[in-house]
């Protein structure tokens, strides 16, 4: 499965190079680095790491990771006490969630979800998506345009 | 002041220019009286500097600790005596992390360079008195310290495990219950600082050359630089860490190391080494 607006094709085109990165970044070979690995129970990654692997996307990439991005984006138009309330994420916030990150398997997402377990939801290809969505906000920055 | 804090482990006697949350100079003079100055202390003092800019633009509700840096670069050693030029610019800053590069100098000579750093930016209050920071924050930005007060570090020992000629090296670092730099590093929550972590590397890389074929010339093999530094988890005095060399790729220029430090199975820290013959580029 692929993120909403995001084709196969240009996970495929960007994959390589992000799962290079993350071999680098958590000590792994690259070949146990799949699309579909979650980067803290499947390869092991912790809060530092995230940090390492964000830097070395912005700057293979040249694309600006705000942190915080991910979580954000997903929230979108929502609120922050629509999207999460004493630390758990709402129903509402769930099914944001779930479509943003349309690549995670359905059965990873549990509930309830504590907001400190969020980034466990997160695999390569939620990366990946992460680098395309940015390399389109630059383009549409430069050309005036919407992403 | 007698416990140590900002005695034992502190790598910054002055404060001369500072660009709150970017830029920022100072210097650090070795004390005299050492027999030596391991090469990483200098890269200590680097980070501490750029440490010292974060948290002030911060108001000394966080600080950075450990983390990592994309290439560290060693250009010549230093020498007990010798001034230290420090400098750091701060590419980002926030209260989760701040990305930095920095350097130092002596006599207008780079001798060690930090390129893209990242390191965590945790609560102040975790590690150490945020008032204490602030007057020491004060005291280096005008009149500075008083040099001298390193008096070297305690050495940690290092328990050969196995050594397969040329391939890999192993061993157990038992880091000490009570040690100087504990007072410094930090007040309130004493973990090994990484730099002396990655010294210990140094010493099983050192080995590890030892048993490497000759480069070319003849010439010894000495560190050139380190890349992918990262620490991952801090250890507490008394710990006990499984260190690991293992060379990854040899020619006569050029011989790569990567070494990591375990406690148990979690990876601590690691980072790449490359060696080349003495004198070469």
């Amino acid at each position: 499965m692929t993120n909403i607006n995001i084709t196969k094709e240009e996970i495929a085109a960007v994959f390589p190079k992000v799962a290079e990165i993350m071999a680098s970044a958590l000590g792994c070979e690259v070949e146990e680095v799949k699309a579909d690995s979650s980067l803290i129970e499947d390869l092991g990654a912790e809060s530092i790491d995230f940090l390492d692997i964000v830097f070395r996307l912005e700057r293979t990439f040249k694309v600006k990771i705000p942190r915080g991005k991910i979580v954000e984006a997903a929230r979108g138009d929502l609120l922050a006490a629509q999207f999460e309330q004493g630390g758990t994420v709402t129903d509402a916030g769930l099914a944001r969630l779930k479509s943003y990150l349309s690549e995670v398997p359905a059965d990873r997402f549990k509930s309830p979800l504590p907001v400190a377990e969020i980034p466990r939801l997160f695999t390569v290809e939620t990366f990946c998506a992460v680098v395309i969505r940015q390399q389109r906000e630059a383009a549409a920055c430069l050309s005036g345009q919407p992403a | 002041m007698m416990n140590g804090h900002f005695l034992a482990f502190s790598f910054v006697d002055r404060i001369t220019a500072l660009d709150l949350g970017r830029r920022i100079h100072g210097h650090y003079i070795i004390p005299a009286g050492l027999a030596e100055f391991p090469v990483v202390l200098v890269g200590e003092a680097v980070g501490q500097l750029a440490a010292w800019a974060a948290m002030a633009a911060l108001e000394f509700n966080a600080r950075p600790v450990a983390g990592l840096a994309a290439s560290v670069n060693f250009s010549a050693p230093v020498l007990p005596g010798q001034k230290l030029e420090l400098m750091a610019s701060l590419e980002k800053l926030d209260n989760e992390a701040v990305a930095y590069h920095g350097r130092a100098e002596v006599d207008g000579q780079t001798v060690i360079e930090l390129r893209d750093c990242v390191g965590p930016m945790l609560p102040v209050e975790e590690f150490d008195d945020p008032q204490s920071l602030r007057s020491r924050f004060a005291l280096l930005c005008q009149a500075g310290a008083t040099p001298g007060a390193f008096g070297g570090v305690e050495p940690l020992v290092l328990d050969e495990v196995s050594n397969e000629e040329g391939r890999c090296v192993r061993a157990t670092l038992h880091v000490p219950v009570q040690a100087s730099f504990f007072a410094d590093h930090f007040p309130r929550r004493p973990v090994l600082p990484g730099t002396l972590l990655l010294n210990s590397t140094l010493e099983l890389v050192s080995t590890l050359a030892a048993g490497l074929p000759a480069p070319s010339h003849g010439r010894p093999w000495v560190l050139r630089d380190i890349t992918d530094v990262k620490l991952r988890a801090f250890t507490p005095p008394g710990g006990t860490l499984k260190m690991e060399a293992r060379l990854s790729q040899i020619s006569t220029e050029a011989a790569f190391v990567n070494v990591e430090a375990r406690d148990g199975k979690r990876l601590v820290g690691g980072a790449r080494m490359r060696l080349a013959p003495e004198n070469s580029a």
